[in-house]
């Protein structure tokens, strides 16, 4: 599907009128018009800007697919690496430089298949950065395909009669993985996005922020926004984010509750 | 006096002590003054039931390559032993157990395969070890004073070395072991008095350098750290997991940090992250983990992101041989991964070349804005060479990076196209100079492009820093006198040392051969090769490999087609199978 070029420009102007963010290039992302990463983007911004955090003491390491592309949109320093590579290269840019803020973007293809196998470690080890995986369970640059994160009977071109392998919770994953700092977020809450991803920023490890967003172009029956709007809510009040117990419990019982779902030491 | 120049074997079941014997040999005889060459063998298991070798190659002249036949055979365990007694010289020494702790059935007891000429020394170590410290674990020890006794080796060598290896583990385990080197010592002294050998002859002292005992991989991780690394991320593999532990003490003491990481890719992903946040960084590898990093040296390629990269090959595809010594990675280090990617190859032929290429690495790496890999390989990697302590030259740290114009941020072009091919680079964290770096192929200003135009430019931007780099990296050598000669012959990598010897033995028979020592392996010197190459009739090249891949490489700067020595033993190339190839190209024959 070709993006039509003034509906995309009027995207771009909005996110810029909005004064969140000026973009660096005068190149427009070649997100879709839709595209759940906009709100990410935004929220990303929000963020840094709430911490007044210098635009070139930030940098952005991204992998390959939509979100890898985040670099060339962000007024930041930025490193759009290969496949499923972001998390290792963030984590020598920390070990080079502690003063920098380094985010580590990427889709869930990227993070949870090729790259699946640096979750665990970054975790762990607990690096000090901040992961955003934006999470629309669909191989979107490659033109829809399924992801490690698509449901069951997910019905692509190349699962014409719907895959059957059982999707990862990425969530889940982080915490059972020793994330010190886990969110499940929205791509549809912008301010929420920001107002996490300060706090991970400030949190002196791993912070793993789980974004569920849409694929407007290639996903027509699963995170779809009308259904993402239905499906999601805020973690119920008085959820204790210390409390690991307390939050495998939400994560294993609810998939769509959103916000501050764990943090270590607090 | 002759010339010294012999081999000392000790050959032993694993937990004999056979390479802390070997090693005491090596530090002992390098204290004489002597020059050393040491090898081990030993089993890819932990504690499997396999065979240890060490050999040892001790003379009056500094060595490089290793022979295959030995002078001094020490037996631990005779079964292990015999399979080395094909390579024992008609007048050979050998030691061995004479009441060992197991029985040794007769047709496996080393005594009764040896040649007539053989002079056999019996000796119970056991026995003697037990006596001497109350337990039969000395054995190594007590033969260690047979071989000193008979070779009139003065204790003071031995002791001060016995002292140091053993220092850590208390002073009681060192007193053992000097009692029973000493009961090894007087028993070889009564009992072989009569047939002792000829002294060892060490040279007189003499001032200069501190001499150490130095392996490949710890020329290496010294060479990082003198060259100011900062950065260590890797994952074990044999041959090149002693760099990391050698560092896992050193770097933290400098203020720099290691850690593992969870496989290869990780590791150079670490890499390419902390070089593009400005500190130098490296990663040490073999082979399947070299193959596992290509993506993403590719990447530091593209997006003009220094790298330090050491591979040090072992042999074969796959898992191959894991502690075997091959020279197998050449191309894959040269043209692996997608694309046309430019990158830096060098390969050190001795200990002292991994010390100061490996600094040298650096300061390419920084300067050109590419991954550089450093090509190294089990022998050279394992063994140990007595050495003067290297000693850095005084631009070892100096920052090679080149920064943008301060007045130039408004227009900054991060890839900007130079005659040089390098462009100016900021740092994250340098204000109004902000850019991405991308595996895509790019503008100038760091954003995806695939025209015609910007591919053709960009790639051969980056092939332009190839060509300049040829001024920094080390000419080619020539090993012999210049002019015409019928032979040249071109060794890379630890394979030099037998080349050059081969090569020196030919031209003292009165032979007109040439040797040809090339560390820059790409890019290439193009002309030095060729000069070289148009004084010589023909032109051999012996590599390590089944495919000839250095030959591959440059054989085409000849005007004939190069001639070939390819051998895949696992094992280091004799000078002897070299030196019998020139003969057999110039038609000469062996006497």
């Amino acid at each position: 599907m070709k993006t039509p070029g003034p509906v995309l420009a009027e995207q771009v102007k909005r996110i810029e009128d909005s004064e969140l963010f000026s973009f660096r290039s005068g190149r427009l992302p070649i997100w879709c018009p839709g595209c759940g990463y906009f709100g990410i983007h935004a929220g990303i911004n929000a963020a840094l800007k709430q911490l007044g955090i210098p635009h070139h003491k930030v940098v952005v390491v991204s992998g390959i697919g939509c979100a890898g592309r985040y670099p060339f949109f962000s007024n930041t320093y930025g490193l759009h690496t290969t496949h499923g590579r972001s998390l290792p290269v963030a984590t020598g840019v920390k070990f080079a430089n502690p003063e920098l803020t380094v985010l580590a973007v990427g889709g869930d293809g990227d993070g949870l298949g090729i790259g699946g196998g640096h979750l665990p470690h970054a975790s762990r080890k607990d690096i000090n950065i901040s992961y955003v995986l934006f999470d629309n369970s669909i191989y979107g640059l490659t033109k829809g395909q399924p992801s490690p994160s698509s449901p069951a009977g997910f019905k692509t071109k190349v699962s014409p009669s719907g895959t059957v392998e059982r999707p990862l919770n990425a969530t889940l994953m982080a915490l059972s993985y020793g994330a010190s700092f886990v969110a499940r977020l929205f791509a549809g809450e912008p301010r929420l996005i920001g107002e996490i991803l300060a706090k991970g920023i400030r949190h002196p490890g791993f912070s793993f922020l789980h974004v569920y967003t849409s694929c407007v172009t290639f996903d027509k029956q699963y995170k779809t926004w009308d259904h993402l709007k239905e499906w999601v809510h805020p973690i119920p009040e008085g959820h204790n984010p210390s409390d690991f117990r307390a939050a495998m419990d939400l994560v294993l019982d609810d998939d769509f509750a959103t916000g501050l779902i764990y943090q270590r030491g607090k | 006096m002759p010339k010294l120049d012999i081999t000392v074997e000790v050959c032993g079941m694993a937990g004999d002590g056979t390479i802390a014997a070997g090693g005491l040999i090596n530090e002992g005889m390098s204290r004489g003054g002597l020059s050393v060459l040491a090898f081990d063998s030993y089993p890819a298991e932990i504690r499997g039931f396999g065979r240890c070798v060490t050999r040892s190659r001790i003379g009056h002249e500094r060595r490089t390559a290793l022979e295959e036949h030995t002078h001094v055979l020490i037996s631990l365990n005779d079964e292990q032993s015999l399979s080395r007694v094909p390579f024992l010289t008609e007048h050979s020494a050998v030691f061995f157990d004479n009441q060992p702790p197991t029985l040794v059935p007769e047709e496996s007891s080393l005594a009764a395969h040896v040649e007539p000429a053989t002079a056999l020394f019996g000796m119970p170590f056991t026995d003697l070890a037990a006596q001497a410290a109350g337990s039969d674990r000395g054995r190594n020890l007590v033969a260690l004073g047979g071989f000193a006794a008979v070779f009139q080796v003065p204790s003071e060598l031995f002791e001060p070395a016995i002292v140091k290896k053993f220092k850590s583990k208390g002073q009681k385990v060192v007193e053992s072991n000097v009692r029973c080197f000493q009961a090894g010592v007087a028993y070889a002294l009564e009992r072989f008095s009569e047939r002792l050998w000829d002294p060892v002859s060490f040279p007189p002292p003499k001032e200069g350098p501190e001499i150490v005992m130095l392996s490949g991989n710890t020329a290496i991780a010294e060479g990082a750290l003198d060259a100011g690394l900062h950065l260590y991320f890797g994952y074990p593999i044999t041959p090149a997991t002693p760099i990391m532990e050698y560092l896992a003490k050193r770097l933290p003491e400098r203020g720099g940090r290691l850690m593992q990481m969870e496989d290869e890719i990780a590791s150079i992903g670490g890499v390419l992250g902390g070089f593009f946040a400005g500190k130098r960084s490296m990663t040490a590898t073999s082979g399947p983990g070299f193959a596992l990093m290509t993506e993403l040296i590719t990447h530091g390629v593209m997006s003009e992101t220094p790298a330090v990269i050491i591979n040090a090959q072992r042999g074969g595809p796959a898992t191959g041989l894991p502690t075997k010594t091959e020279q197998s990675d050449l191309h894959a280090a040269v043209f692996g991964g997608p694309g046309d990617s430019a990158r830096i190859v060098i390969a050190p032929t001795d200990v002292p070349e991994c010390y100061h290429l490996t600094i040298k690495s650096f300061q390419l790496a920084e300067k050109y804005q590419i991954p550089v890999i450093v090509l190294t390989d089990f022998f050279l990697d394992n063994r140990v060479e007595s050495v003067p302590l290297p000693v850095a030259e005084d631009d070892a740290r100096k920052d090679m990076t080149v920064y943008p114009d301060p007045d130039a941020k408004e227009r900054y072009r991060r890839f900007k196209i130079t005659e040089s091919g390098i462009s100016p680079r900021a740092l994250p964290g340098m204000e109004g100079y902000i850019f991405a770096a991308t595996g895509l192929e790019h503008t100038e200003k760091g954003l995806p492009d695939y025209t015609p135009e910007n591919h053709s430019k960009m790639t051969e931007k980056r092939y332009r820093k190839l060509r300049s780099a040829l001024e920094d990296l080390p000419s080619p050598v020539e090993h012999t006198p210049r002019g015409r000669v019928d032979l040249g012959v071109i060794g890379w990598g630890s394979n030099f040392g037998s080349v050059h010897e081969a090569v020196n033995r030919a031209c003292e028979r009165g032979l007109k051969v040439g040797a040809l020592k090339l560390t820059a392996i790409y890019p290439y010197h193009e002309d030095a090769i060729r000069d070289f190459m148009s004084r010589c009739d023909e032109i051999l090249i012996a590599e390590l490999n089944f495919e000839g891949q250095l030959a591959n490489l440059v054989g085409h700067l000849h005007r004939k087609e190069v001639l070939r020595l390819n051998r895949v033993t696992g094992l280091p190339m004799p000078p002897s199978v070299i030196y019998k190839k020139i003969l057999e190209i110039l038609g000469e024959t062996d006497s």
